[in-house]
């Protein structure tokens, strides 16, 4: 597993994402709702040709939600078959956290989060969350026609 | 429906059909015969006659001829007689050709094309070029019919070729006919060689290094300046190496060297040929019954497919007849696994139909040999296109727009990234420039094409420079920079290139138009490859767009049976017990369809489409036939059916029709019933496609307490 890490802020918080998965951070203006999708979705944004849906993490952690801002980002992440974006507040940096480094979450956190957040990180004075973006966009089902 | 088309009805003579038959057959024989110059043309360079290749010429030229008679396109008919009558000519000398005759078949081939494409555009088809004919009707046959009785004849000059003893004509005939290139070289000595050491003999044992010499004729010449003694040296050569090495040895120039390849081999005993009459008594449909391939027009396929499409729908209704029966107690045992069958048969039938639009990529390549010859030629350039096609197909609307994309790749690389060949040579690299065009099947559902160079790779900071932008540092960046619309990075205007079309173009083929993904590798010095990934299929359609709720949205065609204007006159509202709100309810939900509009004497509900797809909340109160904005602009009703019944949405506004490629909304996050893909409609978002019948059936589910799919 790779080193390096996408820090991103959503709200007051700070979490990272293994760049590994990371295929583009783009600015976000909004998105094509999609009538009908999970409340979650913020929509389906087009870039660099391909059609992403986007998960508004606010929304998924149960904030408030904001209008997009000069900030705003969508870290357009791959993971097997599915590629989804996932909407964040701020996301520019990049880190080098050793995997040692990480901690299993608190078992409090683990259920108040469901299971979002894989694991923790003391970098420097900050408390960093790994988001566990499989969790986020949920198993792939299969659909039956 | 709106389509347009018109078909020809009744048993009456349809000159339109009869046109476009004529112009699907035209374009089959073209394409055959621009492959089939290609490879005498090929042939010949390796010394080798091609009497196949030039009898199946002179029957796609026979065919074209008659039919473009029978649709009565003098122009045509004209230049494929002029060209029929060289290649009868050939065909009757076992298949020589006579000097120059490819070159300006080619021109012919050309020259027929742009009439065809003239006609399928119904615009003039421009008179038949005089010159291209006089210059087809003065031919020469190039050699004699019947020579010293060898049989064998060779492009050296019959004063040097007389010289020759009946071994050395036979040493020279073989080893062209095993595939050795031969030479001959011009050797003038001057004083100034000789100082540098370059006499005759000294020129002979460099080059026997090399080659191997067949003969050595000297021969007079008029005194001048360039052969000071008024003699030259010929020298007759095989070789398998390149010019250069030799050109380096003797401190000659290029020019100094002429091929010498073979002429053609007398009529084999197995193709006798009477003159004129025997081919044309055959039918030219053999040639192609012989290929076991139909050429079909696309539409013929997508009304197959549309035909399918109303037979799936009567499938569903059978399933969901013989769910009803179970529900009511009916015994439907013996019904079920029929359905289900038949579910399975219909699937089959689509994929065979989807397996007919698909083409090979050989297909799809075919022409591009003759583009780099032509590249070649107007650039100077010297390239050699190494083709590594598969077997893998895609389908023929993904091959119409992607070829564009690859022709411009193509020419780029050409016109931009090979070197000259001085230049080529300054750095090390062979003369000749390889241009590598490969195709691999990354899954099922994709196909990645790659172009390549051996040139000089692509100059990021004069690209930057002219971008204005700072020098990229990556492969990625670097594409980023040459896709941006506008951007041309030769100083010049090149004529194959031309100004303005650019990388762009390629990107918004490949990346917007298909899907797909343009990838480069680029290395100075040592060449750049471009790589597209496209998807083998894709799904256009005709499609409404229209504004609703300030979103815009498109809906195909076929799923349209009106549009009309909503006319307050004809307008009735029905109460509605369910608009209430509900707390914490689906607005949806509350899209209930108790307007109704008249049409042709019929109440047909009116849905508000911005409820049933929940986007407003502001306007819960306005009518479905007021207008959001000022009040003056009526809304539209777009009618569609389901089941018989028909529904109709009333949307903001029309925006216009066009044909768009819907992408299915592959992850599970954004799947949603009602909504069959996205689009791109020209402005980088995504466009909602959406199946109108289903969320028009969703209602009624709703309304009769049916759960929800």
């Amino acid at each position: 597993m790779s080193e390096l890490h996408v820090l991103c802020k959503i709200a007051d918080a700070e979490y990272v994402l293994p760049a590994a998965d990371v295929l583009q951070m783009e600015s976000f203006t909004g998105a094509t709702k999609v009538p009908g999708a999970d409340e979650q979705v913020a929509g389906l944004v087009q870039i660099r040709g391909r059609v992403v849906p986007v998960l508004d993490l606010r929304v998924v952690f149960g904030l408030p939600t904001i209008s997009p801002t000069i900030d705003s980002r969508v870290v357009v992440m791959k993971r097997g078959d599915r590629t989804v974006g996932l909407l964040v507040d701020y996301a520019r940096e990049v880190l080098k956290i050793p995997p040692a480094d990480f901690q299993p979450p608190p078992a409090v956190v683990t259920q108040q989060t469901e299971g979002l957040v894989k694991a923790v990180v003391q970098a420097g004075n900050r408390l960093l969350m790994l988001i566990d973006f499989t969790k986020v966009i949920g198993e792939e089902r299969e659909h039956a026609e | 429906m709106t389509s347009g088309q018109s078909g020809s009805q009744g048993g009456g003579f349809d000159s339109a059909d009869f046109v476009a038959g004529f112009i699907t057959e035209a374009e089959e024989h073209l394409a055959l015969a621009n492959a089939n110059l290609l490879s005498v043309e090929d042939a010949a360079a390796k010394g080798q006659s091609t009497p196949r290749q030039v009898r199946e010429l002179f029957r796609s030229l026979h065919t074209i001829k008659g039919l473009a008679a029978m649709v009565g396109v003098e122009p045509i008919v004209e230049v494929a007689h002029a060209m029929e009558s060289v290649l009868r000519e050939a065909d009757a000398s076992a298949g020589r050709l006579p000097v120059g005759a490819v070159e300006l078949l080619l021109n012919g081939v050309r020259a027929i094309e742009h009439r065809v494409k003239a006609l399928e555009k119904r615009q003039a088809v421009p008179a038949a070029p005089t010159k291209l004919i006089d210059a087809l009707s003065t031919l020469r046959p190039s050699a004699p019919r019947d020579g010293a009785g060898d049989g064998e004849q060779t492009t050296l000059a019959p004063e040097i070729w007389s010289k020759l003893s009946g071994a050395e004509r036979s040493q020279l005939v073989q080893g062209l006919s095993a595939g050795r290139r031969g030479l001959a070289f011009e050797f003038i000595p001057t004083p100034a060689l000789a100082a540098a050491g370059l006499s005759i003999t000294a020129v002979r044992e460099r080059v026997a290094e090399r080659a191997e010499i067949v003969k050595v004729v000297p021969r007079s010449l008029p005194t001048s300046e360039r052969s000071p003694g008024g003699l030259a040296f010929v020298l007759v050569l095989l070789t398998d190496g390149a010019d250069a090495a030799l050109a380096e040895v003797t401190a000659a120039t290029p020019d100094a060297f002429t091929p010498v390849t073979l002429v053609a081999r007398h009529a084999p005993a197995a193709a006798p040929v009477v003159e004129g009459g025997a081919v044309e008594d055959e039918l030219p449909e053999d040639a192609l019954r012989h290929r076991g391939v139909v050429r079909v027009e696309i539409t013929r396929l997508d009304e197959a497919l549309e035909r399918l499409s109303a037979l799936v729908v009567t499938q569903f209704r059978l399933g969901r007849a013989v769910a009803a029966m179970r529900v009511a107690g009916g015994d439907v045992r013996a019904l079920a696994p029929i359905v289900t069958e038949n579910g399975r048969q219909l699937r089959d039938l689509r994929a065979s139909i989807m397996r007919a639009r698909m083409v090979s990529v050989s297909e799809l390549l075919e022409r591009i040999p003759l583009i780099v010859r032509g590249l070649g030629r107007s650039t100077g350039k010297v390239a050699r296109l190494a083709l590594e096609t598969s077997r893998a197909e895609l389908d023929k609307a993904v091959a119409e727009r992607i070829f564009p994309a690859l022709v411009h790749l193509v020419r780029n690389a050409v016109d931009h990234a090979l070197e000259p060949p001085a230049e080529r040579r300054a750095a090390g690299k062979p003369e000749t420039g390889l241009l590598t065009i490969s195709c691999r099947e990354l899954s099922d559902s994709q196909l990645e094409l790659t172009v390549s160079d051996d040139g000089a790779g692509v100059d990021a900071a004069a690209v930057a420079r002219r971008a204005g932008a700072p020098i990229p540092t990556t492969d990625e960046a670097l594409l980023e920079l040459l896709t941006r619309p506008g951007l041309s990075t030769k100083e010049e205007v090149s004529t194959t290139s031309g100004r303005g079309v650019g990388m762009d173009v390629v990107k918004r083929i490949a990346v917007d138009e298909l899907r797909g993904e343009l990838t480069m590798r680029t290395k100075r010095g040592q060449g750049t490859t471009f790589s597209l990934r496209i998807p083998l299929s894709i799904t256009i359609v005709d499609a409404f767009s229209f504004v609703c709720g300030d979103e815009t949205f498109v809906v195909p065609v076929a799923m349209v049976e009106e549009i009309q204007e909503i006319d307050l006159g004809l307008t009735t509202r029905g109460p509605d017990r369910r608009r209430a709100p509900r707390p914490g309810g689906d607005r949806r939900r509350t899209a209930r369809a108790t307007e109704m509009i008249q049409r042709r004497g019929q109440a047909v509900p009116v849905l508000r489409l911005e409820e049933v797809l929940g986007l407003t909340s502001a306007a819960e109160d306005r009518s479905a036939v007021e207008s959001g904005g000022g009040g003056s602009a009526r809304r539209k009703a777009i009618v569609v059916r389901r089941h018989g019944e028909a529904f109709a949405f009333a949307v903001d506004r029309m925006l216009g029709q066009q044909e768009v490629v819907v992408r299915p909304l592959e992850d599970r996050l954004v799947r949603v019933h009602g909504i069959s893909g996205t689009t791109d409609l020209g402005d980088g978002r995504p466009t909602l496609v959406l199946d109108l019948a289903a969320l028009g059936g969703r209602l009624v589910r709703d309304s009769t307490g049916a759960p929800p799919p």
